[in-house]
């Protein structure tokens, strides 16, 4: 399954996620609504976010040398960075995606 | 294509990220592992708390389950043991576990059953049902209905023997209970059926008896006693009176004997016997007489308590080869419920009980069950009628009594009669009335009955008394007669079951016609047109057929003489 949005505006910084998650198991669950939470919260209309299932198609792990789901990379504004689990360290998303972390009060 | 070398920040950028994803694996925050050729392994923590979930759903089934659940391990050592296990054996799980199903619940004669069954755990036929008893803690034995299956071990080679049982010791009782209540229905309708149809013979029997012994005796008195014809006609008489005995035991068993119950000691009417039983079991059979104390009274004609001791007497006689004993008693019993429970016919209450008892050969099962048939003996040919017992019942069942028979082979028997409690004081019982001559009168008499035989006996036999006759062979007949006759008419006598209109509504017509008529019944069995259930209503006179000229001459008189 591959869901993609594609938000994109004039707004000069454009992020570009990718997140591998294994089907709707409990940790990929939580990294998926942890991120759609903060892109909302925080980059509304500056974003594209592509989810990977890699129970459906695990080439696309392998293409990305991705060893364990999930996984989210930011892909772009480079330099890529990759963050490992469900991502339940909001603090630490909001720091790699470069905003300010004393803002998360989500 | 040379393989271009890592830089050190990349090297250390891995070697973060490698961390990172162990860390991440560890804290068990990833849910699969991404292998090579894209093999994936799955979080295996998942799925051991999956696994738990499922597990603890199934613990708290076997445990919640009402039926018995139990397993047992390849050496036959419980390893599980539920809840229903706990509550039906008493025992707890902590008592049970490691210990084996025979040394704890199965006593010594079913220990070889179950080992031979169990001999092959995988033997199919141990899932079908099967039941084996088991002993629980208090000494109790419980039936269980068993479904088995062997499961094997998830590794290794042994198994274990799942078994699941329902307590079935209630629905047995009550299925027993059933089947023994539905015997003793239908033990007691077949007993109803066999009574109408021996009722119904009697009656027309009683008819044709009438006229036999009414034109004997009208034949003997035309006799000289010398005469060679004389003994004859004696010969026919007492031939058709031994009949009428027939007739009159296949009408008590068939519960339609007309009968004139009284108030009586039961101890007074068997007393005042006993010298004629002794005569009849003879010199070699003891007679014990055990009168109970403060005997209550109870309600049954004279002559049926006669029926019933001589019936009974006679049997146990028969039951003794040689030397033995009879004992008679007596005494108040009070049946209660739980009694009546056990005992379809019972009804709860107080009755005086009469036993009679014999150290014969008893009686099997099979002769239990048809011992108050009529035409059932066990004697030889002509030595019973296997009336007998069926009389008795008969009787017992007209005063509302009730009958139990207790017998094994080689161990005697003993019946067990319990009358109703009388509320009404005993009365003495009448002294028997001796024979009188035949007496006469000049009266005017009107003899009613659609049988012509039975008419002319009755008007030849009543005409030679003296009396004036009547005859009509229908109600309607006689209700002419009486319209037109000149004179007075002093008695009706009728039959009571007849095609237009029954005995009573006659008498009452003529009555309105006549006031004053007296009235005489006479019937081979009453219905329950002047009598109910056999009982007669008060002041009623009757006259059971077959009868003698004599007896008809005594009842005719009586019911002249009866006041108005």
């Amino acid at each position: 399954m591959t869901a993609q949005r594609d938000k994109e505006s004039d707004n000069p910084t454009c992020y570009h996620l990718r997140l591998f998650v294994a089907g709707d198991e409990p940790n990929s669950r939580q990294a998926k609504e942890t991120l759609n939470r903060l892109c909302e919260a925080y980059l509304k209309d500056h974003y594209t976010l592509e989810i990977v299932d890699v129970l459906e198609d695990y080439r696309a792990a392998l293409e990305n040398q991705i060893l364990v789901a999930p996984t989210l990379i930011i892909a772009a504004p480079p330099p890529p960075i990759t963050i490992i689990g469900s991502l339940s360290d909001t603090r630490r998303v909001l720091n790699a995606l470069g905003l300010p972390a004393s803002e998360e009060g989500l | 294509m040379k393989e271009q070398k890592p830089t050190y920040e990349e090297l250390e950028a891995r070697l973060a990220q490698a961390e990172e994803t162990l860390r991440a694996i560890r804290s068990g925050s990833i849910d699969a592992i991404v292998g090579d050729q894209g093999m994936l392994i799955m979080r295996a923590k998942a799925a051991e708390d999956a696994l738990r979930e499922t597990q603890k759903t199934l613990e708290a089934v076997v445990e919640t389950a009402p039926i018995l659940i139990v397993m047992t391990d390849s050496r036959g050592r419980i390893v599980l043991f539920n809840r229903a296990c706990e509550e039906l054996t008493g025992y707890s799980r902590q008592e049970v576990l490691g210990k084996t199903i025979p040394e704890l619940f199965l006593s010594p004669e079913w220990v070889p059953i179950v080992a031979e069954r169990f001999a092959d755990p995988f033997n199919p036929a141990l899932q079908e049902l099967h039941i084996n008893p088991w002993i629980t803690k208090t000494g109790e034995e419980r039936l269980i209905e068993w479904r088995c299956k062997a499961l094997p071990m998830p590794r290794g080679t042994g198994y274990f023997v799942l078994g699941t049982g329902l307590d079935i010791t209630e629905r047995k009782r009550a299925e027993e209970e059933r089947e023994k209540l539905e015997a003793q229905l239908r033990q007691a309708q077949k007993m109803e059926a066999v009574g109408r149809l021996a009722g119904g013979v009697a009656h027309d029997f009683n008819n044709m008896l009438t006229t036999i012994l009414g034109y004997a005796d009208l034949a003997l008195r035309e006799v000289s006693p010398e005469s060679p014809l004389h003994d004859d006609l004696l010969e026919i008489v007492k031939a058709a009176q031994r009949s009428a005995d027939l007739t009159r035991q296949l009408l008590a068993f068939a519960r339609r004997q007309t009968v004139n119950p009284i108030v009586l000691d039961l101890n007074d009417a068997v007393s005042g016997l006993l010298k004629m039983l002794r005569r009849l079991i003879g010199e070699d059979i003891d007679l014990i007489w055990m009168p109970g104390h403060d005997l209550w009274p109870v309600k049954i004609d004279p002559s049926q308590v006669d029926q019933l001791l001589a019936n009974l007497a006679v049997n146990a006689r028969d039951a003794i080869t040689g030397v033995g004993k009879i004992t008679i008693e007596t005494h108040n019993v009070v049946l209660d419920e739980a009694y009546c429970v056990d005992h379809v016919d019972f009804l709860p209450g107080e009755y005086v009980m009469l036993a009679v008892s014999d150290t014969g050969v008893g009686m099997s099962k099979e002769v239990l069950e048809h011992l108050f048939e009529p035409f059932f003996t066990t004697k030889e040919v002509g030595k019973g009628t296997g009336l007998g017992l069926a009389t008795v019942y008969g009787i017992v069942k007209q005063n509302d009594g009730f009958i139990n028979v207790y017998s094994e082979p080689g161990q005697g028997t003993t019946f067990k009669i319990y009358l109703p409690r009388s509320e009404a004081q005993s009365v003495e019982i009448p002294a028997e009335k001796t024979a009188e001559p035949l007496w006469g009168g000049r009266e005017t008499v009107l003899i009613v009955e659609d049988e012509k035989a039975i008419l002319d006996i009755g008007e030849r036999v009543l005409e030679g008394l003296g009396y004036t006759v009547l005859v009509a062979r229908s109600p309607n007949e006689a209700i002419r007669l009486a319209e037109e006759h000149v004179g007075d008419i002093h008695l009706l006598i009728t039959d009571v079951v007849m095609p237009e209109m029954n005995g009573r509504d006659l008498a009452e017509q003529l009555t309105s016609i006549r006031p004053g008529i007296k009235c005489l019944y006479m019937s081979g069995y009453t219905a329950n047109v002047i009598a109910q259930r056999g009982v007669l209503n008060e002041g009623v006179c009757f006259i059971q057929k077959p009868f003698s000229a004599m007896s008809l001459a005594v009842k005719v008189r009586e019911a002249l003489e009866q006041a108005s």
